[in-house]
């Protein structure tokens, strides 16, 4: 499969970007260096390219009901303008995708789900989409995500398109979107739109004084809010509860994994836990947990926190917080405890 | 463009060597090496004393992303390690010809297999 590119490739090689392959598309995993994007986004704001995303698009007199029954929230609790984060579950509750619901009107929702699930995403909803009044659009090859986040990004925002947007809202402006969405903890924002304006919406960014960031600060920011990352910390065989989102759940209304959800829960189940390493050393994924010297998990996260200067990771553990485990690095075993998260 | 300095000699690894006075090999690693790794966060270096042989890894150097190797350029026992880099990783970055040395090794036989500058500049080219 070749490899594809959004409209700002050649920027992002302009910028010298160092490319990689995600998810079959070749993005900039960072332009200067990983900590001093992470240290803008923290500090000033900064402007991710993450048009690799999708857009889903769901219209009709009965998108609600639909939308409700396929994500674990209850979408007519939703308003014209409200976002929600969920999660799109199988038959055995387990998550094959995590995901923004953005409310455009009544009839009228969009979805994004992660790169690598697009057409899983899809398919899954066309299957499950036969006794409702809808119809489904991907749209993904047509529309742009830009996320601009960081504390300055409220003014780059008002300085750009003349609107602010709260958190978990959005707001229309033409065939454009704005949501007060991200995926680095901080004040921001996400700009969706035809693809054709991307070039612009970057440009002027860029220019009053946005930093541009790459998927390497893009995981690094993610991870020290314990925000999860498809096909990583999930890979299809857990549940929302196993990954401690039970949050996400609205058990007021039926959706499908519910019923799974509910057996599962009768029992005790590992979470997904924050580790924190004490000594001095960097975690990687699939390095060994153990306690007590056994080993008990693997991670499925992990690295440099570059605000701790510390080694984080995730594990799914079955250990109440506090309590001391070692990670395995390269045959040494680093000191480590579970930790409440987000990390920051 | 990387820096290769003249007077040192080089792996296709990517390390740099220089012979002092006693006869001990320092080992760095090289400019065109710093800047692929990006920020090095972490530096795992061996025990003073250690042996290895040519080839074998005797060091690791972290960045964000990624743990990198870093291979004997040649046999022998350690008998200086750059303790600085411990709290001080970026000096790989900064410096790596001089204040971001990683070794001194005392040789077990020949130097073999070298590049000199002119011969690493064709390799990263």
């Amino acid at each position: 499969m070749t490899s594809r590119r959004t409209p700002l490739f050649s920027h992002h090689k302009e910028l010298e970007a160092k490319i990689v392959d995600f998810a079959g598309w070749e993005m900039p995993i960072q332009y200067t260096s990983i900590l001093s994007e992470h240290k803008a986004v923290r500090e000033d704001a900064g402007i991710f390219d993450v048009s690799h995303m999708g857009q889903i698009f769901v219209k009709g007199p009965e998108t609600v009901e639909f939308l409700s029954y396929v994500t674990t929230w209850d979408m007519s609790r939703q308003k014209e303008g409200d976002c929600r984060y969920c999660h799109i579950l199988n038959e055995k509750g387990c998550i094959i995708d995590d995901t923004i619901v953005y409310t455009i009107s009544e009839d009228n929702y969009m979805l994004i789900p992660n790169a690598s699930k697009i057409s899983k995403i899809f398919d899954w909803l066309l299957r499950n989409s036969e006794n409702f009044n809808i119809s489904l659009e991907n749209l993904s090859d047509e529309y742009f995500c830009l996320a601009l986040q960081g504390p300055d990004s409220p003014r780059l925002l008002g300085q750009h398109l003349n609107t602010s947007v709260g958190s978990f809202q959005l707001v229309k402006i033409g065939d454009t979107i704005v949501s007060g969405t991200g995926y680095t903890g901080e004040k921001g924002c996400e700009i969706i739109g035809p693809l054709s304006e991307i070039v612009n919406h970057w440009e002027s960014l860029i220019e009053m004084g946005a930093i541009p960031i790459g998927l390497g600060a893009r995981d690094t920011l993610r991870l020290e809010k314990g925000y999860l990352l498809s096909g990583q910390d999930f890979d299809g065989n857990q549940t929302t509860l196993e990954t401690d989102y039970s949050w996400v759940i609205d058990w007021n209304h039926n959706f499908i994994g519910k019923e799974a959800l509910m057996e599962f829960q009768k029992k005790s189940y590992p979470k997904l836990r924050g580790i924190l390493i004490e000594d001095r050393g960097i975690v990687r994924p699939g390095n060994l947990v153990f306690s007590n010297d056994s080993k008990i998990s693997s991670l499925t996260s992990g690295s440099l926190s570059p605000s701790l200067r510390k080694g984080i990771g995730l594990a799914y553990l079955e250990l109440d917080i506090g309590t001391p485990i070692t990670v395995e690095v390269r045959g040494n075993h680093l000191n480590g405890r579970v930790v409440r998260m987000p990390f920051l | 463009m990387s820096e290769v300095p003249d007077n040192l000699s080089y792996t296709k690894e990517h390390e740099w060597l220089s012979l002092d006075n006693e006869g001990n090999v320092k080992v760095g690693i090289t400019d065109h090496a710093q800047d692929s790794l990006s920020d090095v966060v972490f530096v795992e270096l061996p025990e003073i004393g250690s042996s290895f042989s040519k080839g074998d890894s005797m060091a690791v150097a972290e960045s964000v992303k990624a743990a990198s190797d870093i291979y004997a350029p040649v046999s022998g026992k350690v008998v200086s390690v750059n303790t600085k880099l411990e709290e001080s990783p970026e000096l790989i970055n900064e410096s790596p010809y001089d204040f971001g040395w990683m070794v001194t090794i005392e040789p077990r036989g020949e130097l073999e297999d070298l590049l000199d500058s002119e011969s690493y500049r064709e390799l990263i080219a």
